[in-house]
């Protein structure tokens, strides 16, 4: 018996090996998609729709600038964007793209007045409404609040998904060493600062399970059954999907130099957002102005952004129809996990829906833009 | 934390940093002299910055070694009775469950020490300190002496070249809205 799990064992280093050989595909961000609008390296993508009418108000998602916003469309089964879009909503995501040599002087006002603002714009212009819908993840989530302080006549609700806005926290690593670097120094040294310098970090958080035992957890979950098709098939979507996510995780952007010496030091050095001190281009942040419905969305066990740093958020605000969620899963088990499609995302669609109907003078906007889009969108059918 | 046996590398070492700073330590940082004494005290500081990044190494290599000593001090307690008897594969993959488990939650709790952050922030001052400095070097005495564009010189152009792109954003913006209210 014992000899026997022994060579069971090597069976499943062997197929393991066998079907990583085989190098299969393992797309990710399939949802289709469309290009509406660049700004130097961001790209703002336009998902089509999947629904005859969608909800009118669209949804644009802002994801971090560490890591990359196909985490939200990994695969077709574990996609947030697909399962936004099948309960019908028209959504939005910015691609912040790979920053390079020329972006190293690119600051936080940039992004968030900037790219982020002009992209609002372009989605007002294109849905012929005021206001949208925006939902924030992690670091994005910040981003959105800081926009949603900065300019609340042009989001109609918003929605954080574990995002930090108080720093000041012991129950989060990265809090704790964030606080002992010295970032003008990483900063004028890299000017770019690597994505793999912010990877190490991660890395360093847990290397034990992250260097060595998510590779044996694979190798473990292969099935040993050669005649059988339905485990062959297991087999496969497995190592897919575990190359996927390693796909993601260590497809890390290199951050512009500027941005992150404030976001570190504004924001997890001197904890300035949620004391409304943190300035942009001189102006302060005041997170007074967020009168919008807020919907606050948080994971139970989230290593990265514990939930201290997400709740208050709630109580700095000035809306009054402001709802908080905590789901019991990890920071990227809401995007992935099994709860997301089941709980996170239909949770997500039914607070939003009734706060996405229109006015009488949106309505009529709207119908004028839907017509122009159902036209471009057709072509893009045809193409 | 436990100390580990490394107490004795760890003086050896101490010994070895007090000696560098009251001897050669004090040499290098002496002022230079003569027509060459602006790259010389350049080159010199280079002493420094290296000993200060080889003493935080060493502070954070004899701090793990530390950490990991009371991660199999543990192991070898969790499997005292276990491994006892036969060997089998049942065995080793108990041990490799106990393994990574006690390692993982031992580095987890040292990661949120003062004594971690403290290394941690020190380690990663001095390695800048001393990537800078190389730079410095690289650039002073090897493209520069043969015309070849610097960093610095390319994050002169990247900064001209953003104010730039800012500027044209700018006015772009003030035509268009111009352009609305005619």
């Amino acid at each position: 018996m014992n000899g026997l799990n022994l060579i069971e064992d090597l069976d499943k280093y062997k197929h393991g090996m066998e079907l990583l050989q085989k190098t299969p595909d393992f797309s990710v961000g399939t949802t289709p998609s469309e290009v509406i609008f660049s700004e130097d390296k961001m790209k703002l993508i336009h998902y089509i729709p999947t629904v005859e009418k969608p909800h009118p108000v669209p949804m644009l998602i802002v994801y971090a600038l560490v890591n990359r916003y196909y985490i939200l469309d990994l695969q077709p089964d574990k996609s947030v964007i697909k399962k936004l879009l099948e309960e019908g909503f028209d959504v939005y995501v910015i691609d912040w793209g790979y920053p390079s040599g020329t972006d190293r002087y690119l600051t936080l006002d940039d992004y968030v007045n900037g790219y982020l603002n002009n992209s609002v714009d372009k989605i007002r212009e294109r849905s012929g409404l005021d206001k949208i819908t925006l939902l924030g993840v992690c670091q994005g989530g910040t981003f959105s609040v800081m926009y949603a302080a900065e300019h609340p006549e042009k989001v109609q609700n918003l929605v954080t998904l574990v995002a930090p806005v108080d720093f000041n926290t012991d129950k989060g690593i990265l809090n704790l060493w964030a606080k002992s670097l010295d970032v003008d120094k990483i900063v004028d040294y890299y000017g770019i600062v690597p994505g793999d310098f912010l990877n190490s970090a991660f890395l360093l958080l847990d290397p034990f399970r992250l260097m060595i035992d998510k590779y044996v957890g694979m190798f473990d979950r292969i099935e040993c059954n050669p005649d059988d098709t339905t485990s062959s098939i297991r087999n496969e979507d497995m190592i897919k999907n575990f190359l996927r996510m390693e796909k993601w995780i260590f497809d890390s952007p290199d951050q512009a130099g500027e941005t992150f010496r404030q976001f570190m030091k504004d924001c997890y050095q001197n904890n300035l957002l949620i004391k409304n001190e943190m300035k942009l281009n001189g102006t302060k942040i005041n997170l007074k102005n967020i009168t919008m419905p807020l919907l606050n969305i948080m994971a139970e066990f989230d290593h990265l952004v514990p939930n201290d740093s997400s709740k208050p958020l709630s109580n700095a605000v000035s809306s009054t129809d402001k709802e908080t969620l905590v789901f019991p899963t990890g920071h990227i088990g809401i995007f992935v996990g099994s709860k997301s499609q089941k709980e996170v995302c239909p949770k997500i669609a039914a607070w939003l829906k009734p706060r996405s109907l229109l006015n009488g003078k949106g309505k009529e906007k709207t119908n004028e833009q839907e017509r122009k889009n159902y036209g471009a969108r057709v072509n893009v059918n045809e193409t | 934390m436990e100390k580990s046996n490394l107490e004795s590398t760890q003086e050896f070492y101490d010994q070895w940093l007090n000696t560098y700073k009251a001897t050669i330590g004090k040499l290098v940082e002496m002022p230079a002299v003569g027509p060459a004494r602006e790259k010389s005290e350049k080159m010199m500081k280079g002493f420094s910055t290296f000993a200060n990044l080889y003493a935080a190494g060493m502070d954070t290599s004899s701090n793990l070694q530390a950490v990991f000593m009371e991660a199999m001090r543990k192991v070898q307690e969790k499997n005292a009775t276990d491994m006892q008897g036969e060997i089998s594969p049942e065995k080793y993959k108990d041990f490799y469950n106990t393994w990574i488990q006690t390692y993982s939650e031992t580095f987890k709790e040292f990661s949120k020490s003062d004594h971690f952050v403290a290394d941690l922030g020190k380690l990663n001052s001095y390695l800048m300190d001393f990537q800078r400095y190389n730079r410095e070097m690289l650039e002073e005495n090897y493209l520069k002496p043969m015309n070849l564009p610097t960093k610095t010189e390319i994050d002169e152009i990247n900064k001209e070249l953003y104010s730039l792109k800012k500027t044209v954003k700018e006015l772009t913006s003030q035509i268009k809205e111009l352009k609305e209210k005619k």
